[in-house]
């Protein structure tokens, strides 16, 4: 993912963030997001003031511990979980890394085998080449055209071996919503754990653990606007993991370290904000991205929106267009004050395109055109006006240095 | 570093490409170097003197942000020049001159001087740029029913009913799927066709460079939703006791890749 060249907000003291700052219209909330000034802000305490070590016996100590279990439980409120439930990690990596490496190590007698998606983010990814080469088998289970798991597939794939499922709640990438509570139903009773990668869809769409029986579940503070290098690992009542840092005992000796009170009261604030906004917020975000898909598909000949129809979070616009390198719109767009971001192999490490793109059955040539916007708090109406004041453009300058361009059926071009 | 990390110099080439577009006339040749599927293709275009320099010079690159900045950057390096001095101009000269490249765009970014060394060779063996970049214009006219009747995939049966079918179905069956239909001619591709009715993905494979149909069939590919995917030859099903993937032989590169799929589709 590309990330932003410029912050695009910047917080000053209690001022909200100016979306837009530096003149950037910023569509890549899926990579990062701004903190809200109000977590700012509710941090500020903890860093000078109620500064102790929850683990001290002193009062000093104990400050800090009543901060940590007050965020906790809100933490825990904004899921529908038990704050004992809750383990602060340094992020959703860790969170991922736990819940699949740790998991695995501590129930190793029960199975060895763990089923994974084709469209689960990097970081689970390579946890499962990491388990492959310590002894544990992993299958990944194939997505339909519209990257959506196949429940039916993921079924046919369980064994007397398996102990996991790790299904990401959405794609962080084209958006799809998994159908997290029919696969649950399908574990219930197996004794098999469920995981899921939530960073994608928390604060989108509604995640209840009281009515989801997910056993694991992997939470950014990032994305709800907390601070980044904080995030959660879910861990319902009697579902055991090993650690994988090994230290002074912190967070009930699942994750050594001590805990950052202040970045966990932020995310706590960040979830009591997201908990009284969301449904208006959601609303707004997903006006603003529905305008967006259909003024694209309308005004733009040869473009495509990847991913589900209608099943996909509500600040997601993926789209890919014939004849059009991804990297090179990406910097096009950036010349133009817009942040967004792609798909394609020439802005990857690896030189891959996405292989979630691949694995919905696009062509390379059809996953090297992708874009993708994405939406958040601070996005405003005319931002949708301002990438479409650019986007058309960009792509018709990029078709005319194209060699593919004639070729695409929606264009009538003369021969070249 | 990011792959994105370009110097100013590649910037400034990439939002102002220089010589952009294409050439005509008896003195023209055309390289074309790379392939969609990787990313980054280019045509150059020279027009060359009889006294054997390059008169003018155009390009074409679909790729990213170094694939254009490389293709603008060669034309101006080389045009004026003698054919054997724009030979000695490589991929490294490319990169120099536009101040670096980000390391990995060194090698799969960086076509620009292959392409150029592939119009002069053009030029030399007197291929026309029609036949560089272009198949036949109507292959109505060249059927090749035997080249395409010679795909065999041997284990077509294992899947027969789980996804591979080898007769017209009811297109309503496959909502949603993502159907492939192997280029067997008109039928096929109608079939395709009539399929986009009930799935967002219909990919028609080809093993030659464009369906092997009527010219009228063509127009009505061109007008549809069919994907067409050329020079590719299917090789193996795969999937867990239904087709969930196809191995394909890209014909062009040489090498193999997975295509997922529901459906395919073989009308004998």
């Amino acid at each position: 993912m590309t990330a932003p060249e410029t912050p695009a907000t910047t917080v000053r003291s209690s001022a909200g963030p100016a979306s837009g700052a530096a003149g950037v219209t910023y569509a890549d909330y899926q990579s990062s997001k701004p903190v809200d000034p109000r977590v700012v802000e509710a941090m500020l305490p903890y860093f000078g003031e109620t500064f102790g070590n929850a683990a001290s016996l002193h009062g000093v100590g104990d400050a800090a511990t009543a901060a940590l279990e007050d965020a906790r439980a809100r933490v825990a409120r904004f899921i529908g979980a038990d704050p004992a439930e809750i383990l602060f990690t340094s992020g959703a990596t860790e969170a991922n890394n736990l819940a699949i490496i740790g998991y695995g190590q501590r129930n190793r007698r029960k199975g060895d085998h763990v089923i994974i998606t084709e469209a689960e983010h990097i970081s689970i990814l390579n946890i499962a080449k990491y388990l492959e080469k310590n002894g544990f088998r992993v299958t990944r289970v194939p997505i339909d055209l519209y990257g959506r798991v196949s429940v039916k597939k993921l079924r046919a794939r369980i064994t007397d071996d398996t102990i996991l499922v790790s299904v990401g709640w959405a794609s962080n990438e084209i958006g799809t919503i998994q159908p997290i509570a029919e696969i649950a139903e399908v574990l219930a009773g197996t004794g098999i754990v469920l995981h899921s990668d939530a960073v994608a869809a928390e604060g989108l769409v509604p995640i209840d653990m009281s009515r989801v029986p997910v056993g694991l579940m992997s939470l950014s503070s990032n994305d709800i606007y907390g601070p980044r290098g904080l995030g959660v690992l879910y861990a319902r009542k009697g579902v055991a993991v090993a650690p994988v840092l090994l230290g002074g005992g912190q967070e009930r000796g699942i994750r050594s370290g001590t805990e950052d009170v202040a970045a966990i009261q932020g995310m706590a604030a960040a979830a009591d904000i997201m908990a009284a906004d969301m449904p208006a917020e959601v609303a707004r975000i997903k006006g603003i991205r529905d305008r967006l898909v259909e003024r694209v598909l309308a005004e733009i000949p040869g473009s495509h929106l990847n991913g589900h129809p209608t099943v996909r979070l509500p600040n997601n616009a993926h789209f890919r267009f014939d004849a059009v390198e991804g990297e090179a719109m990406v910097l096009s767009l950036r010349d133009a004050g817009i942040a967004a971001s792609t798909g394609s192999a020439c802005s990857s490490k690896t030189l891959e395109p996405s292989h979630t793109l691949i694995s919905t059955g696009l062509l390379h040539e059809e996953a090297h055109g992708s874009l993708e916007f994405t939406f958040g708090r601070f996005s405003k109406d005319e931002d949708v006006d301002r990438i479409m004041a650019a986007l058309p453009g960009v792509i018709a300058r990029l078709r005319e240095l194209s060699p593919l361009y004639q070729k695409t059926p929606q264009t009538e071009k003369g021969p070249a | 570093m990011k792959s994105t990390q370009y110097s100013e110099k590649t910037l400034e080439h990439f939002r102002n490409p220089q010589n952009v577009g294409t050439l005509e006339g008896p003195n023209v040749a055309v390289g074309r170097v790379g392939n969609p599927v990787c990313g980054d293709m280019m045509d150059i275009y020279i027009a060359v003197t009889p006294d054997d320099r390059i008169e003018d010079i155009k390009f074409q690159t679909f790729g990213c942000g170094s694939a254009v900045a490389t293709s603008s950057m060669i034309t101006e390096l080389v045009k004026g020049m003698k054919l054997d001095d724009a030979l000695k101009v490589s991929r490294g000269d490319v990169a120099d001159a536009l101040d670096g490249l980000p390391p990995i765009k060194m090698h799969c970014s960086n076509l620009a001087a292959d392409a150029l060394h592939e119009a002069i060779k053009n030029w030399r063996a007197g291929i026309k740029p029609e036949d560089a970049t272009k198949t036949p214009v109507d292959t109505a006219c060249h059927p090749r029913p035997a080249e395409v009747a010679e795909v065999e995939i041997a284990n077509l049966a294992d899947y027969d009913g789980m996804g591979a079918y080898t007769e017209l179905k009811d297109p309503a069956e496959l909502a949603d799927q993502r159907v492939v239909v192997l280029d067997t001619g008109d039928r096929a591709a109608q079939f395709a066709i009539d399929l986009t009715d009930h799935t967002g993905r219909v990919v028609l494979m080809t093993t030659g460079k464009d369906p092997s149909v009527s010219s009228a069939m063509r127009s009505a590919l061109r007008l549809s939703d069919v994907k067409i995917l050329a020079e590719a030859q299917p090789l193996e099903l795969r999937g867990e006791g239904e087709l969930e993937r196809i191995l394909v032989h890209d014909l062009n590169e040489d090498e193999e890749y997975e295509l997922t799929a529901d459906a395919f589709v073989v009308l004998k």
